[in-house]
């Protein structure tokens, strides 16, 4: 059964160094994924996981085996590319029958495992046609079918849904964790998407600048980040700068127009300069808090989400139900309530909160 | 700035039309967001407004006046495709002022131009780097600079965001509709992306097959749907078939395994087969209580804002909805739980030509 250890790795381009000091294990049957802003190392990794370049430095083993010099070929992986990878010559059987064959199974398997996997899709009554003849979103899922054909419990994505619409997309990241668990595959899965990073993974490992930032389970990382950077890219989130006013069981914070907030944080030292981060989702109006004026209102679907400005100049967004009787407009001024419990602080960064943040 | 109306306007590639006797306005500074699938028309559309594709039938006109033969370059409409086409051995400033015409203008006027142009899209200071040397969204910053230098009264983004990560996309969505707004730029945004299009648009246009569905405000796109792709292609939907067994203030649907299910007020007719759409949010799911339906859950996803919930329900298949993450504890796979809805939160549509399974098809 497939488990994949990667550690101390490192992989250099003359003196550019695009992955360096990662460790990480990849249980069995586990589904991880690589999330991080373009340049960030990920592609990088999952291509020496698969063979397709040497690392600089560090090893890897999958399954208990030390990967050095091992071909793709020969590492039993599925591997399924962003840009969809079909024989265009090869009807959507062929294609699939083509692991298969290339094994040299016996005639049986080559007509049955094809089939097999192209059920699991919903593809059935396509296998006759040429890749050319299907939308995007079906094109891929013969390319996963493919993969999974090979008998491979082992499978890396590679953005396999960037090129496919927002809604396509949506629809097939559910197919995609809903396979992969009925399968009992082990998953590697690299995105820039931070929404589908969190709906298919078991872990995400979040990178940036070529190194692993944190490791945690998508709902962690949306709760409980560990750096300013996770806060921010996982979702949006609220941040505020302040200085610490009150330690003990809980911390007291005074932000930047004077109004403090109590966290159910410890650990901070009295007069210390910190950020407050909290998503839209746990700031509501009250009848006394922070006074805000408001700057914009979005229509988000089943919610409306609320921009407004502190008397500090700081944003401060907030999420009120679409269907909630009162409305708010630009100019509008109220009090807000940030909860406590959902709220989560960092010491303020030497670099500022924006350089701490950056995307690109 | 500029109303611009497409009448009429066909286009057909072969035996295909692209644009079938396709009618759009878009107002005077309005921001239009054109929201559609893969292959839907949307380039064709904002290559007919430019005219780069010569419609086979129909007019294209600007504030009352008919341009459909005129040449692109005297439209005032400035297109920006998904690649940015900068040009590389050129500098930020020189990108822009390489723009068509302002080629042509005097020294002075032209570099006031340039930096009034690198002023609004924060650009001055990069000034003098090229294009490689700059982030994505810097890129398509110039590449816009570029296409407005040249005095555009019409701005046409064919999908502006689409190469920038997902992330990085969502920042931008604001700077990109206050940049055209600030500037009071008729704007034509092409996505396939719907909450781009809730967040941006004054007005979303939802294109299918060449012809446009519905167009209207993000709230009355998403509030009130015409069709059942609308219902599904914005914010996801769960649908019901069934006949019509009371009409009225409100209409109840039978299914065929007896079911009944309460919806808006239609002008369908007793008997008439129709569907019952309902938007996974406004969907509600409780252990005690009344529900119209009952489903076994199957998987409980977290996805921060919320945790999507997929169910079977027996004889329909599946069914989904969006709980609170503080809710998380009250569920667990496996259980069955008792669906329901504010009948006026539910969509009654008559059923649709070549079935649902196909109306749906989002590619």
């Amino acid at each position: 059964m497939p488990e994949v250890r990667l550690s101390g790795l490192e992989k250099r381009f003359g003196s550019v160094v695009a992955v360096t000091e990662v460790d990480l294990i990849v249980r069995d049957g586990e589904y991880v994924t690589i999330l991080g802003p373009s340049g960030c190392g990920k592609t990088t990794l999952i291509k020496m996981i698969s063979g397709i370049w040497e690392p600089s430095k560090g090893t890897i083993t999958i399954d208990g085996k030390d990967m050095n010099g091992v071909p793709i070929e020969e590492r039993d992986l599925g591997y399924v590319f962003q840009n969809i990878a079909l024989f265009p010559h090869l009807n959507i059987f062929e294609n699939v029958a083509y692991g298969p064959r290339v094994k040299v199974l016996g005639k049986e398997y080559i007509e049955e495992i094809p089939r097999r996997y192209l059920g699991m899709v919903n593809l059935l009554d396509r296998m006759g046609l040429f890749p050319s003849e299907l939308a995007g979103g079906e094109q891929q899922k013969v390319s996963l079918s493919r993969a999974l054909a090979s008998g491979s419990k082992l499978l890396l994505l590679d953005e396999p849904l960037s090129a496919l619409d927002a809604r396509v997309r949506m629809d097939l990241r559910y197919e995609l964790r809903r396979l992969a668990k009925d399968l009992n595959l082990t998953v590697i899965h690299v995105t820039h998407d931070q929404e589908e990073a969190m709906s298919v993974s078991d872990r995400i490992v979040l990178m940036r600048n070529g190194r692993i930032v944190e490791i945690s389970s998508p709902e962690t990382m949306y709760k409980q980040p560990g750096t300013l950077f996770s806060a921010n890219f996982i979702g949006e989130t609220n941040l505020l700068e302040g200085t610490v006013v009150g330690t003990g069981g809980t911390t007291t914070v005074r932000l930047r127009d004077g109004s403090n907030l109590t966290l159910n944080s410890s650990g901070f030292h009295h007069g210390g300069a910190v950020v407050v981060s909290v998503r839209p989702e746990n700031v509501y109006p009250a009848d006394e808090g922070i006074p805000v004026r408001v700057s914009r209102t979005t229509f988000m679907g089943s919610y409306v989400r609320v921009l407004a400005k502190t008397e500090g100049n700081d944003d401060l967004e907030f999420d009120v139900p679409a269907k909630q009787n009162k409305c708010y407009r630009e100019g509008d001024e109220l009090w807000l309530q940030v909860n406590g419990n959902m709220a989560i602080l960092f010491i303020a960064p030497e670099e500022g909160v924006m350089e701490a943040i950056k995307l690109e | 700035m500029p109303n611009i109306r497409l009448e009429g306007i066909t286009v057909s590639y072969g035996r295909n039309n692209a644009l079938d006797s396709y009618d759009l306005e878009v107002r005077d500074g309005e921001y239009l967001c054109l929201l559609g699938p893969t292959g839907a028309g949307k380039t064709t559309t904002l290559r007919t407004i430019c005219g780069l594709t010569l419609p086979q039938t129909g007019k294209v006109i600007f504030d009352g006046k008919d341009i459909t033969s005129t040449e692109p370059e005297e439209r005032k409409a400035a297109m920006l495709s998904q690649g940015y086409s900068l040009f590389p051995h050129m500098t930020v400033r020189e990108n822009i002022s390489f723009g068509p015409e302002i080629r042509n203008w005097g020294e002075k006027e032209r570099n006031e131009s340039v930096s009034s142009m690198l002023d609004l899209v924060r650009l001055t200071r990069r000034a003098d780097s090229f294009p490689h040397e700059l982030s994505g969204g810097m890129q398509q910053r110039n590449a816009l600079a570029r296409a407005l230098a040249s005095g555009a009264e019409v701005l046409l983004l064919d999908e502006p965001l689409r190469a920038l990560d997902a992330r990085l996309r969502i920042d931008l969505r604001g700077e990109l509709r206050s940049l055209s707004k600030s500037l009071g730029i008729t704007t034509v945004h092409v996505t396939h992306d719907q909450d781009e299009a809730l967040v941006m648009a004054d007005r979303i246009a939802v294109i299918r097959k060449g012809r446009i569905v519905q167009i209207g405000t993000p709230r009355e796109v998403f509030d009130d749907p015409r069709t059942p792709f609308v219902a599904n292609f914005l914010g996801q939907s769960n649908f019901v078939n069934g006949f019509v067994r009371e009409s009225g203030d409100r209409t109840i649907l039978e299914d065929r395994v007896g079911r009944l299910m309460p919806g808006r007020a239609s002008d369908l007719e007793l008997g008439d087969q129709a569907v019952l759409g309902v938007k996974i949010g406004q969907t509600q799911i409780s252990k005690d209580g009344e529900g119209h339906l009952k489903g076994e859950i199957e998987r409980m996803l977290f996805e921060g804002h919320y945790i999507h919930v997929d169910m079977q329900v027996e004889d329909l298949g599946r069914f989904a909805c969006k709980l609170p993450p503080r809710k998380m504890e009250e569920f667990d796979t496996g259980e069955v739980v008792n669906i329901s809805w504010d009948p006026h939160e539910a969509s009654i549509f008559p059923y649709p030509e070549g079935g649902l399974e196909n109306e749906l098809r989002v590619e």
